[in-house]
């Protein structure tokens, strides 16, 4: 239980900066989105996903543009803004910190 | 084999089965409860739903299907994943600073609108009900006095009408119910939550509607109240009228062809001998009788079917059959007008007739009247009056019945101018020419019996067989010579045309039925009334000689002697104008 509450709290905090980072690479649909979580085995379910795109969207580091489709009704396809970049560069950076901090608690200063 | 459903799912049209509905209903009403707290939860519900319409196109697709079933419904609720699951995976819900001031209003914060669900005219006594908690039948009741109250109630009503908004959207509705209008409060269906999110924001800004606006809802409502009122409790009163009118006009018709059946068959020709008949010539009548039934039936036949058709809302007779109603009764208009015509041109012409019977001259003639009815022997015959029974006498009573011909006599006095007494008989008719309207004059048959100084006339006269009525008149002139005196017997008194006969009969006040006269020079006088003037002229006379005595005396008071001149002065200012005017006597 103890464990599940771990994990689940790691994912919750890497998830928003997953999202962001997919989304840096250029214009993507929401679905594409899951599908890339998926097989990064992060998020199973889309129905997650869109409080936090609608969150993110309000907070200004996200838009969209109405995109036709050729299948059902048209579709949102998300960008960054560059408030989003720059949230997104320093995400990075604290990234790298952890990723170091991480290592460090694993292998030693030392190694 | 399954019904299927068609919804309307992120502007998308998908056949459903009704079991994958009502599967996709829960979820998607599970999902919008989990929302419901957030602050974009019509923006993250409005992506939920079009992505599964896009899952389930795509599904449809693939699989070369029509309608989404179950197994599709359960592999996208897979996808979007569970409301459990979201706990597990949005972490940053928690953190979310909550938005909920504009959705959780307080729940006892009610609005004041008009209830239009609940509303006799517009909603007013129902949207206070709901405000003030209170049961809207006695707001109601409360309402209906004041209007006895000298009818403010109506203009406070009128007002409110106009000032409170009415509650369209349900939100409105919530509100003014006391109900917490979240997403929370929504517990029904699901597209009608959905319209009532989206109504609240397209009518965020109803409340500021300038009064215009709000006035010019007023009078349409109050036009689309009258219009229900109308149809409703109006129709019922349009019904019970036309069932009226359907029942009398079938009555009006029913007796109109007995009638006219009656009069062309059943009863005998004899009916035209009487007054209104009586004008039609003999050849025409059938045509006539017929065009005038027509004239009569159509209309009352048309307002009937009309009735009908108001009555039971059914159409009785087809547009063919009712043009050719119309043609019908315009063609028997039509006849019916050029008959009027042709009749009335045939009294176009006058013609008279006199024949004049000199009598001998006699101091005193009896007018009376014979009141036995003259008798031909058709009518003995109907009658069944034997005419051999010469001693039996019959008396004609009905002198004013409704069918009868105008061809009473009339009578006038005259003052012989050259000393001989006559009789001059006149007969008038019309016609279409001159000639035609002699020849009518002289087929009038009419008769009197002079012996001596009694004078019997009868009171009609008749026309002769075949001779249609074109106005006929019959003048007796009697010519006296001055001095001559005429006793009237009671029964003639209504012939005569030129004196009021009946003024004599009560001044001569006495039981006998005549009255005596006497020709002056200024025409035919009561005996009677004669001698009451002189009576009068006598007393006037008298008093005239006493007032001249008194002055005599010369009285001292002034007033009493100005009173005594002024009497003097009428009484000679009455016995002059008697004087001159008896002065043939």
């Amino acid at each position: 239980m103890i464990a599940e509450n771990t994990q689940t709290q790691m994912r919750k905090g890497i998830l928003e900066y997953c999202v962001l980072s997919i989304i840096a690479r250029g214009e993507i649909y929401a679905s594409d989105i899951i599908a890339e979580l998926r097989s990064a085995k992060l998020l199973v379910v889309e129905g997650t996903l869109y409080p936090l795109l609608t969150r993110l969207k309000n907070n200004g580091l996200l838009s969209y543009n109405w995109v036709e489709s050729t299948s059902g009704p048209p579709r949102k396809y998300y960008t960054l803004t560059e408030e989003g970049k720059g949230i997104l560069s320093q995400l990075d950076q604290t990234w790298q910190e952890l990723a170091y901090a991480v290592g460090i608690s694993q292998k030693g200063a030392n190694s | 084999m399954e019904k299927t459903i068609i919804i309307n799912i992120g502007n998308t049209i998908i056949h459903i089965e009704e079991s994958a509905y009502e599967l996709l209903k829960a979820y998607l009403n599970e999902v919008k409860h989990y929302f419901a707290n957030h602050a974009d939860d019509l923006e993250i519900v409005t992506d939920i739903e079009n992505r599964i319409a896009e899952l389930l196109t795509e599904q449809l697709e693939e699989q070369k299907k029509q309608v989404v079933d179950a197994g599709n419904v359960n592999s996208v609720i897979g996808l979007m994943g569970r409301v459990q699951d979201f706990d597990n995976a949005e972490a940053t819900t928690e953190e979310e600073p909550m938005v909920h001031a504009s959705f959780q209003a307080q729940p006892t914060d009610k609005k004041l609108y008009r209830d239009m669900d609940e509303r006799v005219v517009a909603g007013v006594c129902a949207g206070i009900g709901h405000y003030l908690d209170f049961d809207v039948k006695w707001i109601r009741l409360a309402a209906v006095l004041t209007v006895f109250l000298g009818g403010t109630g109506v203009l406070v009503y009128a007002l409110l009408w106009i000032i409170m908004p009415k509650a369209t959207s349900r939100i409105e509705k919530m509100e003014m119910k006391g109900e917490p209008a979240n997403l929370q409060g929504f517990q029904k269906n699901l597209d009608e939550e959905l319209q009532a999110v989206r109504e609240r924001l397209s009518e965020a800004n109803k409340h500021a509607q300038p009064v215009f606006a709000r006035l010019g809802n007023f009078i349409g409502e109050f036009f689309e109240w009258l219009g229900r009122f109308i149809s409703g409790t109006g129709k019922v009163i349009f019904k019970i009228i036309a069932i009226v009118i359907v029942v009398f006009g079938v009555l009006f018709l029913l007796s109109l062809i007995v009638g006219v059946a009656a009069f062309q068959g059943f009863w005998d020709a004899s009916i035209y001998e009487y007054f209104p008949f009586s004008i039609v010539n003999e050849g025409n009548r059938g045509v006539i009788l017929f065009s005038a039934f027509i004239v009569c039936f159509i209309p009352v036949l048309a307002l009937v079917l009309f009735s009908i058709r108001v009555a039971f809302s059914k159409q009785a007779i087809n547009k063919t059959l009712s043009f050719a109603l119309l043609i019908i009764w315009l063609a028997g208009a039509a006849t019916v007008g050029y008959q009027a015509a042709k009749i009335s041109s045939e009294f176009k012409q006058h013609a008279e007739l006199t024949q004049t019977t000199e009598l001998k001259t006699l101091p005193t003639y009896t007018i009376d009247i014979d009141k036995s009815k003259y008798f031909s022997k058709e009518d003995s015959i109907a009658y069944h009056i034997d005419a051999n029974q010469r001693n039996q006498i019959v008396v004609d009573d009905f002198e004013d019945g409704p069918f009868v011909s105008p061809n009473n006599i009339r009578i006038n006095i005259n003052k012989s101018e050259n000393g001989v007494t006559r009789i001059v008989q006149k007969f008038e008719s019309q016609g279409k020419t001159f000639q035609s309207a002699l020849q009518n004059a002289q087929n009038i048959s009419y008769n009197y019996n002079s012996k001596d100084a009694l004078l019997i006339f009868n009171p009609r006269f008749q026309l002769r067989k075949g001779t249609i009525w074109r106005n006929q008149e019959v003048w007796i002139n009697l010519e006296l010579p001055v001095g001559t005196k005429l006793i009237i017997k009671h029964d003639a008194y209504r012939y005569i045309n030129n004196y009021g006969t009946w003024d004599c009969d009560e001044k001569e006040n006495d039981s006998d039925n005549y009255s005596t006269w006497i020709m002056t020079e200024d025409g035919l006088r009561c005996i009677a009334q004669l001698k009451e003037e002189a009576l009068h002229k006598k007393k006037l006379k008298k008093e005239l000689l006493d007032l001249e005595s008194l002055r005599k005396t010369k009285p001292v008071d002034s007033l009493y002697q100005d009173s005594i001149s002024n009497r003097v002065k009428e009484v000679k200012e009455e016995l002059g104008i008697n004087v001159e005017d008896n002065t043939g006597n």
